[in-house]
């Protein structure tokens, strides 16, 4: 594959998962998608034939870099914090409201009230399907680590999850 | 509820053959597990057929990204330079398309501002001057406020130089006006504010984001800030013969240097400060003989860079004492759990390097934890080593919440370390933070005046810096001075359990304060020297035997090493500024002592409770400077990472040195390097390699 058709399909494979992930640390999307532009940015100024193995490990290492980058500068310059955000208001846009069951969109509703570390775990693995292996490599930690914190967030949504659909019934 | 990560794994298919064949094992025999699993897996699917957010550019933009990247590429791959100009004009035509595109009804408001010039190529070329005088001038004022602290050391009372110093550097990072922001091109505004895309990119952005609404430079500009440096020149060893300066054992600036190559830039200059680079290294110098605090050692061969100059290397050795030797430690951590603590490089981080310290405490050790946010607390009072389960789980415990206060729980942190003083122990309290004392008060000067009052009473500090982007580096380094402590700066585990365990040992058990070097030079033999970084660290040549005034910490094995690069007598001197001779005046001709003697070395140093300062002094004798490859490992290492440091921050006085030279002089000096963080700074010296050439 020669660069550019890298860089296409990188921008098509990897645009809205990163755009998204780089949201769930900026629980903002313009600076998401900034962030994001920055990565690709970023990729056109590397050796790509040399990046490709590791091309996936490598955006989303980037794009976290440059959203915790611009969710710093955000709560400097604007009065309320990012954290005080309603990700409710954000969620979901119409178009994507037919694909979604009411169920999935409840328990990803459940993942905003995880720590930051775990929600960001759950979005590589179940929204961009990454290995363990890669998730430490973009988090900067180790394997086993991924999997405590994978873990104890499943526990934490299912108990959650329980909790109300027991109150529902 | 059982915590069994492999459950999940399980569900989602992480676990290897072979665990996962024990785990089927456990499974076919519990049917708790299996409901277990497949609750969790029921979850894993709900998950991955969740609702998407199939967020995407918008299409222009989209158009613009990928057209820029495949330029770039394009442009990488062609190893030709791209004309800026072209690119830029391209930007802008796009620029006006795209911003007056998206100017939308609402957000009027903006044009009161006069955010859009009629020709945006006018506006960004006219930007950077008036950034880089914005900048110039905040460095006069912090250069102004530098020769004040010299002065006030003197008067406790008044607000201190450090101060004025801090609100200068604030002046640039807190940028008062919007109408100022907008005037303020990132690029030249701050070195690092622009660093992952080019300036024609970010004129592009900076437009598309003013266009779409009122903050856009808070996406160019990055939050750390760093006292600026001013290398310090090359001057004539006869007018002045004394060099004088206080340690410094911090090494918070190779790791932050590390943290910005790593991800592919080059660090501002101001963040580099070459003395923390050398010192971050352990030198193999001979332990102190007799009564001595610490032993002093000398060598000099040629400077690397310019043959021509001479290196003498100043390494100190603090006594090592051994574990029995010393003291119990009465440690404090004082832990910023605010929110923007809350980052796997922040807090985790930091908990689980504590957690590697608690593992070494010995049972006599006390460790006590408080909080600092919105409010503070005491998380965990002073228990004994020996209780590691107690302060395990405390440590585990942290969350992070809320807003910073700094100067609550500092309060309570010195008064806790006080209740459990240990007498002829280590008496300390360690500040862990990225940097943030940004909400509430904050005080800069009182809290200063907070750390040297305690720091009487016999608790010292240390602080550990974290994270990236809003480091207030300038500021933890002062606070760590003042309290007689040291500041590291923590990127990973490895480095934290270095700072930690390794150094802590050591680190925390002052063996000697306020220890001053003075070397007076002979300028029979040496026509010019330059003292190579501690910038910062510099004295008057009065205040060494001034013994109120305070000075840098050794700890027990600690090394201490200062570089002097200089030139011969009988040399000429290019390049030194001129000055007109005197009208007034004749040139003395001072009468110089017949002397063999290069230079000598004078170390002034208190006992960590003492007062009155001991003096040692060493001369190094002029001989034949032996072949480059006779120098020490540890000199040749050195002299490598001095040249690092300066090639790094584009010093002048380092010649055409090529980036391969120093790995080279490096390699050959790896040494037994325990710890490998010699071969390590290799692949830094590496790293710079590949991005500079990359950014040319």
């Amino acid at each position: 594959m020669n660069p550019e058709q890298i860089i296409t399909e990188a921008l098509d494979n990897y645009e809205s998962l990163l755009i998204s992930y780089a949201w769930e640390i900026t629980g903002e999307m313009e600076s998401a998608k900034d962030a994001v532009q920055d990565t690709f940015i970023r990729l056109s100024r590397q050796n790509l034939s040399d990046l490709q193995p590791r091309l996936r490990p490598w955006l989303f290492v980037v794009c976290r870099n440059c959203a915790l980058d611009s969710m710093r500068k955000v709560v400097k310059f604007s009065a309320d914090s990012v954290e005080d955000h309603d990700r409710a208001s954000e969620d979901p846009s119409p178009d994507e409201r037919a694909m979604a069951t009411e169920e999935g969109r409840r328990i990803w509703g459940l993942v905003a009230g995880l720590p930051l570390q775990q929600r960001e775990i759950v979005k590589l693995k179940f929204e961009a399907g990454l290995s363990y292996k890669e998730m430490a490599e973009i988090l900067k930690t180790s394997v086993s680590t991924i999997g405590v914190q994978l873990h104890e967030a499943m526990e934490t949504l299912r108990s959650r999850w329980n909790r109300e659909t027991t109150a529902v019934s | 509820m059982k915590m069994d990560p492999r459950i999940t794994a399980y569900a989602v298919g992480e676990l290897e053959s072979r665990e996962r064949e024990i785990f089927e094992s456990e499974l076919s025999a519990s049917s708790t597990l299996q409901n277990e699993v497949a609750a969790i897996a029921l979850l894993a699917d709900k998950l991955a057929a969740g609702p998407r957010k199939h967020e995407r550019f918008d299409p222009e933009i989209r158009a613009w990204l990928l057209d820029r990247c495949l330029d770039k590429q394009k442009s990488r791959l062609r190893a030709k330079r791209t004309i800026v100009w072209t690119g830029l004009g391209l930007a802008a035509s796009l620029v006006a398309y795209i911003g007056f595109d998206w100017i939308k009804p609402e957000q009027k408001p903006f044009q009161n501002i006069h955010l859009l010039p009629q020709d945006p190529i006018s506006q960004y070329q006219a930007a950077p001057e008036v950034a880089s005088e914005i900048s110039s001038h905040s460095k006069v004022l912090a250069a102004d406020s530098r020769k004040t602290t010299q002065f006030q050391a003197r008067m406790p009372a008044s607000r201190s130089g450090a101060e004025l110093e801090h609100s200068a550097a604030d002046r640039i990072n807190r940028i008062p006006s919007s109408e100022q922001i907008m005037r303020l091109d990132p690029p030249a505004a701050s070195p690092m504010a622009c660093r992952s895309v080019d300036a024609s990119d970010s004129a592009m952005r900076l437009k598309a984001n003013s266009a779409r609404r009122l903050a856009p430079p808070s996406q160019e500009f990055n939050n750390e800030s760093y006292a600026p440096i001013r290398e310090v020149e090359f001057v004539t060893a006869r007018e002045n013969p004394l060099s004088t300066f206080s340690i410094d054992v911090d090494t918070a600036s190779y790791s932050n240097v590390r943290r910005f190559l790593e991800q592919e830039m080059i660090p501002p200059a101001d963040a580099i400060r070459t003395e923390e680079l050398i010192n971050y290294f352990r030198y193999d110098y001979p332990q102190p003989s007799g009564e001595n605090a610490f032993s002093v050692n000398l060598e000099m061969n040629r400077a690397p860079w310019n043959p021509e100059h001479e290196l003498v290397r100043v390494g100190l050795k603090g006594r090592e004492i051994s574990a029995e030797g010393r003291g119990p430690a009465n440690l404090v951590f004082l832990v910023d759990v605010s929110g923007s603590m809350n980052s796997p490089d922040k807090l985790p981080l930091l908990q689980r390097s504590l957690s590697a310290l608690v593992e070494n405490l010995s049972d006599d050790d006390r460790v006590a934890i408080v909080t600092y946010a919105g409010s503070s607390g005491l998380v965990l009072d002073s228990t004994q080593g020996k209780a590691k389960r107690e302060i395990l789980d405390a440590i585990a415990n942290l969350r992070s919440g809320g807003s910073t206060n700094g100067s609550g729980g500092i309060k309570q942190a010195y008064e806790t370390a006080r209740q459990n003083f240990l007498k002829g122990g280590n008496n300390r309290v360690i500040l862990c933070t990225d940097g943030d004392f940004n909400v509430g008060v904050t005080d800069q000067g009182g809290l200063q005046k907070l750390i040297e009052t305690e720091r009487e009473s016999g608790v010292f500090l240390s602080v550990l810096g974290f994270g990236t982007g809003n480091l207030k580096d300038s500021t933890m380094e002062t606070l760590a001075n003042k309290g007689n402590g040291n500041y590291a700066y923590i990127d990973s585990i490895s480095e934290g359990r270095k700072v930690l365990i390794e150094q802590m040992g050591s680190t925390l058990f002052t063996i000697a304060k306020d220890v001053k070097i003075q070397v007076e030079f002979n300028p029979a033999r040496v026509a010019c020297y330059r003292l190579i970084g501690y910038e910062n660290r510099l004295l008057a040549k009065e205040d060494f035997n001034n013994d109120k005034i305070d000075a840098g910490e050794i700890g027990a094995g600690h090394t201490v090493t200062a570089l002097y690069e200089i030139i011969p007598a009988g040399q000429t001197v290019q390049g030194s500024p001129s000055v007109d001779p005197l009208k007034y005046q004749q040139p003395e001709q001072k009468v110089v002592t017949a002397s063999n003697e290069t230079l000598t070395v004078k170390v002034r140093y208190k006992a960590p409770a003492g007062e009155k300062s001991s003096l040692i002094e060493i001369p190094l004798a002029a001989s034949e400077i032996p072949s480059a490859d006779k120098a020490s490992e540890d000199f040749r290492f050195a002299a490598a990472v001095a040249a690092f440091g300066m090639k790094l921050r584009g010093s002048p006085h380092v010649g055409e040195i090529q980036w391969a030279e120093i790995q080279d002089i490096a390699r050959g000096a790896l040494g037994k390097d325990p710890g490998s963080y010699r071969a390590e700074f290799l692949t830094l010296i590496e790293k710079a390699k590949t991005i500079q050439k990359e950014a040319k």
